[in-house]
């Protein structure tokens, strides 16, 4: 190599001044290995779509807290229920109408009592219904143990509690007149145990704290917080599912419409302006009424396990849906249409018709990734509409059936009484609010961050 | 422009059709008829069907509805003031008269407040007066308007009992405050935030330099040049406002207990009074229908570059 260098080059130079001149060795020549290729192309490393998308969207401190508040939201409405130890349809006895964290009178001295002795059984879960034991066997299953015991007696307004008494446990049972304000108690019966169950004895299951009504409780003693969770939950679900169905009509509709062109487009069009300009919400009064038999008894008629999971939503939802797939997809459908005219002039669409693709791959390929953004953007606009469109329907006493709640009907429940507990409506109605609130701000946020074009 | 206005004219009355016909159809779909209850005898039933030409099959049905329909004969109650003439309700007993003033003072007030509130933020943008309106309007548009009207209900009517609830006399101007309130609210904070926009677009045109260039004072310009140009996509939003405030008037004539069209259209539904349902059905959307009309051409007025014949997108 030296020598090589040595012979062209027009100077005679020393390859061992040129190595101390300039810093060059023998390995100075040979081909560059890949790291050193990368280090020296000057350009940042390729950023996706989305990933551009979602620093844009990061820099937007509105729409990062509207995230934030909405993820909240469903946990809210998805979770939340969880930790509740309560049932939307759940009616505790003796604890109707309880303003935001009252208890009823049992709730009350079930709370005293708790740190008084080690666990207390009752029929059911729920503290309200401790009220009466009929006569028979029952037994309790605790670490391991069986205690199995008979009632000769029916017992009413009773306790039964694993009690330490010496050294030994005991079960007693005790009136809950027996218990003193502070809690305390004096009077009590021990009951008599073996360890092998009667055959056919109910089981008691141990009463966990008592939870807080946070919010109060309804007319029919129902946990209003537990409620509004799952008030909350149908309408993020009908928001979400209306909105995709939108999403599949509109763009396929909007799509095809833009790609034929020509009299097929100016029909489809014409189709669109009709839709338009009928008011929805008439129709979509008559069709919850309409719909609402028919669906029920197609429900009872089916057997597949689809139909059942429409039949877990009710009818009323369901209507909904189908409202939503007859009128509401037509501005998405428009906007597909106004974005496919621009890019089929693209010379990318131009080529795949060239290639010999047929129309449904280029749009399925070409120009539905194009308007993604537009897609995203409409989509999540759509949630709240549908959402107000639920609430709307619910409130006029259309839209979901009870027990079943909904933010809507949850409000519209609390009209009835609302000058004596207004906050039966407030918290529905803010709940409502922020969600709608929220998908609006983050929607903003997307309309910024994904179509930069559109930002002001 | 008359041709247009013909052309369009003719779409409205196929349009209409086709909203009858789907509520037509629609309504004979529900299993059940309103003469059942819990006396009748199939007989009385079918008497009653006979009567009223129930028995007929659907398509004469339709026909008849339309034919009566041009000579203005929107046929008789069925349920719910039964034997009473429809025109007589809706228009004698004053509930379409009602409907209509709360819907128009409803919409003015969204215009006459909404697209100034726009203005004031546009032109102070980035001020403490601009952030303050866009909270207000951005939380104004996600409150629904039964929440709205509920909670005006309570605060105003029965807690502070400065406004009457509306079953008292209909005469005094309190009455439709809250109703009126609750009907635009929404839209006063839509048709601002819209026109806020639209506004700072136009501001930045050229021609808005050019005229600042020349001296045009601030006022003029906002009024002449700027919002003349931002009223164009603020006006092509009126027509839903129109339709939305006449769906938000079942809610709040529900709420208020306004004796109007609103709460009279729902509870015709659930009640199954069909000649109820088809007039109330007529003549709300021929007025949603008529006012997106009106709005075109408006929208041609205010901005002559759109050529009416064409309607691409």
């Amino acid at each position: 190599m030296k020598e090589t260098f040595a012979k062209i080059s027009p100077f005679q130079v020393d390859p061992k001044e040129l190595e101390e001149a300039f810093g060059l060795d023998d390995n100075s020549f040979d081909a560059a290995n890949d790291i050193e290729k990368e280090s020296m192309v000057e350009m940042h490393k390729s950023v996706s779509y989305w990933a551009d998308a979602w620093r844009r969207f990061k820099s937007n401190h509105v729409s990062m807290v509207a995230l934030g508040v909405f993820i909240i939201c469903m946990l809210f409405a998805f979770a939340g229920p969880k930790f509740v130890p309560y049932n939307y349809a759940d009616q505790l006895r003796n604890a109707q109408k309880l303003g935001p964290m009252e208890y009823s009178k049992q709730e009350q001295q079930v709370k005293l009592i708790e740190g008084k002795c080690k666990a207390f059984y009752a029929t059911a879960l729920r503290p309200g219904s401790i009220t009466a034991l009929e006569k028979g066997d029952y037994v309790i299953k605790k670490g391991g143990k069986t205690y199995a015991f008979t009632l000769d007696k029916v017992a009413e307004n009773v306790i039964i509690m694993y009690k330490p008494v010496g050294i030994e446990e005991e079960l007693v049972i005790v009136r809950m007149k027996d218990i003193a304000k502070d809690g305390s108690f004096s009077e009590y019966e021990t009951i008599q145990y073996t360890d092998t169950a009667a055959k056919g004895a109910e089981q008691l299951k141990l009463v966990k704290n008592v939870f807080p009504h946070l919010f109060g409780t309804d007319s029919q003693g129902r946990d209003s917080m537990v409620r509004t969770m799952f008030g909350a939950r149908v309408s993020i679900i009908i928001g979400i599912i209306a909105a995709l169905i939108v999403l599949l009509i509109g763009s396929i509709y909007g799509s095809i419409s833009g790609l034929a062109g020509g009299p097929v487009d100016f029909v489809m069009m014409r189709i669109v302006e009709l839709i338009y300009s009928i008011p929805e919400v008439l129709v979509v009064l008559l069709l919850q009424v309409v719909l609402k038999d028919p669906l029920q008894a197609w429900f009872d008629s089916s057997k597949s396990a689809f139909v059942k999971g429409l039949s877990d939503l009710g009818a009323g939802i369901v209507s909904i849906f189908i409202t939503f797939a007859l009128l509401y997809w037509v501005t998405m459908a428009r906007i597909v249409r106004g974005q496919v005219l621009q890019l089929k002039k693209q010379e990318y669409v131009t080529a795949a018709n060239a290639l010999g693709a047929s129309n449904g791959r280029i749009i399925k390929r070409h120009l539905l990734p194009n308007c993604v953004g537009q897609l995203v953007i409409t989509t999540c606009l759509q949630i709240p509409s549908a959402i107000f469109l639920e609430s709307f329907l619910s409130f006029l006493g259309m839209g979901v059936s009870a027990p079943m709640a909904s933010l809507g009907s949850l409000c519209s429940d609390a009209l009835q009484t609302i000058s004596l507990f207004p906050y039966r409506l407030i918290f529905p109605a803010i709940i409502l609010t922020v969600i709608v609130l929220s998908l609006n701000l983050v929607g903003d946020g997307l309309r910024d961050s994904l179509d930069p074009r559109l930002k002001k | 422009m008359l041709w247009y206005i013909l052309k369009r004219l003719l779409a409205s009355v196929g349009t209409l059709l086709v909203v009858l016909a789907i509520t037509f159809f629609l309504m004979n779909a529900v299993p059940g008829s309103p003469f059942i209850t819990e006396k009748s005898t199939p007989e009385q039933i079918a008497a009653a069907n006979a009567k009223y030409g129930l028995d007929k099959p659907l398509i004469v049905q339709f026909k008849n509805y339309l034919v009566s329909y041009c000579h203005g004969d929107f046929g008789v109650s069925l349920k719910m003031q039964e034997g009473t003439p429809v025109t007589d309700i809706l228009f004698h007993q004053g509930k379409f008269q009602l409907s209509i003033k709360l819907g128009l003072i409803a919409l003015l007030v969204a215009v006459i407040i909404g697209i100034p509130l726009g203005c004031i933020a546009a032109y102070n943008r980035g001020t403490w007066l601009d952030g303050f309106l866009r909270v207000v309007t951005t939380i104004g548009v996600a409150i629904p308007g039964f929440v709205l009207a509920t909670l005006l209900l309570v605060t105003f009517a029965v807690k502070l009992q400065w406004l009457p609830t509306i079953s008292g006399s209909l005469d005094s101007f309190n009455v439709y405050v809250m109703p009126i309130v609750s009907l635009s609210f929404y839209y006063v904070c839509y048709l601002s935030k819209l026109t806020r926009t639209s506004m700072l677009d136009a501001i930045n045109q050229d021609y808005i330099r050019t005229a600042r260039a020349k001296g045009v004072t601030t006022k003029s310009i906002v009024i002449k040049h700027a919002l003349r140009n931002s009223l164009i996509p603020v006006i092509t939003y009126i027509g839903p406002v129109i339709a939305g405030i006449i769906t938000g008037s079942f809610v709040v004539e529900s709420t208020f207990s306004v004796p109007g069209l609103g709460k009279y259209f729902v509870q015709s539904v659930l009640a199954r009074d069909y000649t109820v349902i088809m007039a109330t059905t007529f003549v709300l959307s021929a007025l949603v229908i008529f006012m997106n009309l009106v709005v075109d051409i408006a929208y041609k007025i205010v901005d002559p570059r759109i050529t009416l014949s064409s309607r691409e997108d």
